[in-house]
């Protein structure tokens, strides 16, 4: 029961994190039909511009509570440069291209950032340490441990999905994202310009990318170049999961992904070593039965 | 822009733009124009290159280091900036022939920038191949008839004995150890930008559209003679036993791309976990291997993958587009974990499979030599006849009743089944032909490296096969061989710059993508 409890617990922390970067493939295919693989390349980067921050920025020895912020100011300043380079560079000349050509730049610039961070980064060929925010404390539930910084990613990422949301609903920069999503031609019309819209989408992901990298880096306390894939590939599972271009399904389906890795390492056959297994059986299943997602609406007919 | 130009002014004084224009061009006021690009190029090709003699012997001819010292006997990367000099001169050459200059003598004066050297012909050369690129005109290739048979054979068989010595040219172009020669990588490059040159001259002047025409139309002559000049490649330069080795490596992963673009190319079914096929044929013929011969190994191997085709096509009937890339993914990497993990102690998990012998058939091991000929030549030869057979697959599925409906598929799957084609199960079909090549290439994968581990199918070999198709052109008979070479003999070649290999190839990813989205080879 303890074990149970504990799972779920661990399963709630992860999926609240995925459910960050779940975020940013959610919104960039809902609004340009593309899979952006290397999203969690930039939440990889963002992980690697906090680190920066608190090795050199920072006077040794800043406590968490200081160090924090300027880490999370500084995560979000590299996923954002990352995330409008890859968009002005490499995305945007191939607007209207062949509907392959921007799923293999994505795959290429996944690679290409992976790479630049391995190779020039310093000590990056191996994991790195994270420093741990709230001096490693832990809430005591009963039988079951949590970790503050769970506990700060559990109350923080709703809440940034939350204000996402609304923003969406309700601002209108929110309002031209869903009518270029709807119908980018007609949008144009309404004197839409398409490249804002489609830059600040870029830039909303990667600032939750940063965010997530920071809460992710401080709870695990260790990073290497491989996070952003991995963990990219369960956030885009997560985000269609939940049904791609939904906010609350991104959330939704990154919970479903992190509760099924970690009940699934505990309980289902092969143990640890084929949690992740569980996820991409999870992920056919859901697509073959219901391709639209939990929230999403059924995909009509669209060339 | 000016075509639409002149077309609105020929109404008024239209005879007399032209004559003018054609005077222009008799005069060749244009002709002089490239003069100069190509005197820099020349001056560049014959001044020294490097400012002092580098470690490791005289880089890359020993000519390098003198000026003028004996113009006629430049060798190498030199002796190509004069041809491509002099070529540069021929009208419609000076593009191409410019890029050509600008890939060597970037690739040279980068690389003995970074050894500390300074350059002298290396940036008078690069000077000399931007003038050309920049004053070069792009028009429109010449289209030249098809001549009587009389002609076709030798022109066909020049053609193909050219494309033997290219490849074989370019494959021992840079050597093959890094400790005799520490330029090779450098050296493989600079090849790599005058065949890229060559290949443009020859379109510039419609002689590629030409020739692949003719050979359309002679197909099993060229077929044969191709076939022909691929066996002989063991004669050239590049028979030796190393060569051999990567040539049918190469072979494999060609096999393997050939499948994927039928998946991918023909039936536009997307898939990110291709090489799982791969694997899956590896370890079948691996876990054979000592108990039954090569024949009903491969047999089985293609047998299990075009099975697991058929189980990861199915999900096609329900999802289709982005949604069945990240399916496919998802059974890559399925597949993957099971092997990392020694699913029923059928692949070894981290120790791999090793051990697996060498083919061998009427007694021979494939991996001796044979008479004169080096050790490998058996897996080359065996290579490209799976090759072969694989293109001629592809080709005549193109062309079928089958190739079509997939073609129908890939452009608009709702109208392919309005129009009557069954889309599901020409859909599994692919998945199923495709997986079938790839177990059989694995079969071979297995047997010739003799140990078969899961970190060989990995997610970016299926991104490189993915690559390779891509960069070859989809659904192209020979796009998908020229992207798996390309692909998997630059790894070979680029190894002291192996610690930026990945984030190369990541880029040059990008680079097709934005610059030649339909691919090298493009239908």
């Amino acid at each position: 029961m303890a074990t149970l409890a504990q799972q779920l617990v661990n399963g709630l922390v992860l999926g609240a994190l995925i459910g960050l970067i779940a975020l940013g493939y959610t919104m960039v295919y809902g609004i340009v039909q593309l899979i952006n693989f290397a999203h969690g390349e930039v939440f990889m980067a963002g992980a690697f511009g906090a680190h920066f921050a608190y090795l050199r920025l920072l006077p040794a020895g800043t406590p968490w509570y200081l160090a924090l912020p300027v880490m999370t100011g500084a995560a979000v300043a590299v996923s954002v440069a990352v995330a409008v380079a890859m968009e002005r560079w490499a995305y945007r000349p191939l607007r209207g291209a062949h509907k392959l050509a921007p799923l293999i730049t994505a795959l290429g610039v996944s690679i290409l950032l992976q790479e630049v961070v391995r190779v020039f980064y310093p000590g990056a060929t191996a994991p790195l340490a994270f420093p741990r925010a709230f001096a490693g404390g832990s809430l005591t539930l009963g039988p079951v441990l949590v970790l503050w910084t769970g506990v700060l990613a559990v109350v923080v990422a709703p809440l940034l999905a939350t204000g996402l949301h609304l923003y969406v609903e309700r601002s209108r920069l929110g309002r031209a994202m869903r009518a270029t999503a709807q119908d980018p031609d007609t949008a144009r019309l309404m004197g839409i310009d398409p490249d804002r819209v489609v830059l600040a989408t870029f830039v909303i992901g990667a600032v939750l990318a940063g965010a997530g990298a920071v809460l992710y880096g401080v709870h695990y306390t260790q990073i290497d170049t491989a996070i952003g894939f991995q963990n990219g590939i369960f956030a885009f599972t997560a985000a269609v999961l939940g049904g791609i271009g939904s906010i609350r399904g991104a959330m939704l389906g990154a919970l479903c992904i992190g509760l099924v890795k970690s009940l699934a390492g505990q309980y289902a056959w092969g143990g640890a070593q084929y949690d992740y297994v569980w996820v991409f059986v999870l992920l056919i299943l859901v697509l073959m039965f219901r391709p639209q997602g939990f929230l999403g609406r059924p995909e009509g007919v669209r060339a | 822009m000016t075509s639409t130009d002149t077309g609105s002014t020929t109404g008024v004084r239209g005879p007399v733009t032209r004559a003018r224009r054609s005077a222009r061009s008799v005069l060749s006021v244009r002709s002089v124009r490239r003069v100069p690009g190509a005197v820099l190029v020349l001056a560049g090709a014959l001044s020294p290159w490097a400012s002092v003699v580098l470690p490791g012997g005289a880089y890359p001819d020993l000519a390098t280091l003198h000026l003028f010292d004996a113009p006629h006997l430049v060798t190498g990367f030199r002796l190509h900036l004069v041809l491509l000099g002099l070529a540069a001169l021929l009208p419609r050459a000076a593009r191409p022939a410019g890029a050509g200059v600008l890939i060597i003598a970037f690739v040279h004066t980068a690389f003995l920038a970074a050894l500390g050297a300074v350059s002298f012909g290396g940036p008078v050369a690069l000077a000399g191949g931007a003038l050309l690129v920049w004053q070069g005109r792009r028009e429109p290739a010449p289209r030249w008839p098809l001549p009587g048979r009389a002609v076709v054979w030798p022109a066909l068989a020049a053609a193909f004995a050219g494309l033997l010595w290219l490849v074989s040219a370019t494959l021992t172009a840079g050597g093959q150890s890094r400790a005799t020669n520490p330029h090779g990588g450098a050296e493989f490059l600079a090849f790599l930008g005058f065949a890229v040159a060559l290949l443009g001259i020859l379109s510039a002047y419609g002689v590629l559209a030409w020739l692949s025409a003719l050979a359309e139309r002679h197909r099993t002559f060229s077929v044969a003679v191709l076939l022909g000049c691929a066996m002989l490649l063991p004669l050239t330069g590049a028979g030796t036993g190393y060569w051999m080795t990567v040539a049918s490596t190469i072979g494999v992963y060609a096999a393997t791309a050939i499948g994927l673009n039928i998946v991918v190319g023909l039936a536009g079914l997307l898939d990110l976990g291709y090489v799982a096929f791969l694997g899956i044929g590896a370890f079948t013929a691996a876990n054979l291997a000592h108990t039954v011969p090569f024949p009903v190994a491969a047999l089985a191997g293609a047998v299990a993958a075009g099975l697991l085709g058929v189980v990861v096509g199915a999900p096609t009937l329900r999802v289709r587009g982005d949604y069945l890339a990240i399916v496919t993914l998802a059974f890559g990497e399925i597949f993957f974990r099971a092997a990392q993990n020694d699913l029923g102690g059928l692949t070894g998990g981290a120790n791999s499979i090793p051990g697996i012998p060498p083919i061998t058939l009427f007694g021979q091991a494939f991996d001796r030599p044979v008479g004169a000929l080096p050790a490998g030549f058996l897996y080359y030869a065996l290579t490209v006849l799976m090759v072969a057979g694989a293109m001629a697959v592809l080709a005549n599925l193109k062309h079928s009743r089958t190739g079509r409906a997939w073609l129908a598929i890939s452009a608009d799957e709702d109208v392919a089944r309005a129009m009557g084609v069954h889309t599901g199960r020409a859909k599994i079909l692919a998945f199923l032909v495709g997986a079938t090549l790839a177990g059989l290439a694995g079969a071979v994968f297995a047997h010739k490296l003799g140990t078969v581990g899961y970190e060989s199918f990995d997610f970016s070999e299926s991104v490189t096969l993915l690559a390779a198709v891509i960069l070859g052109g989809m659904g192209t008979v020979p796009g998908a061989v020229v992207g798996a070479s390309l692909l998997f003999v630059l790894p070979e070649k680029l190894r002291e710059f192996s610690d930026y290999r990945l984030m190369l190839f990541g880029l040059a990813l990008i680079l097709i993508m934005r610059l030649r989205p339909k691919g090298l080879v493009s239908s």
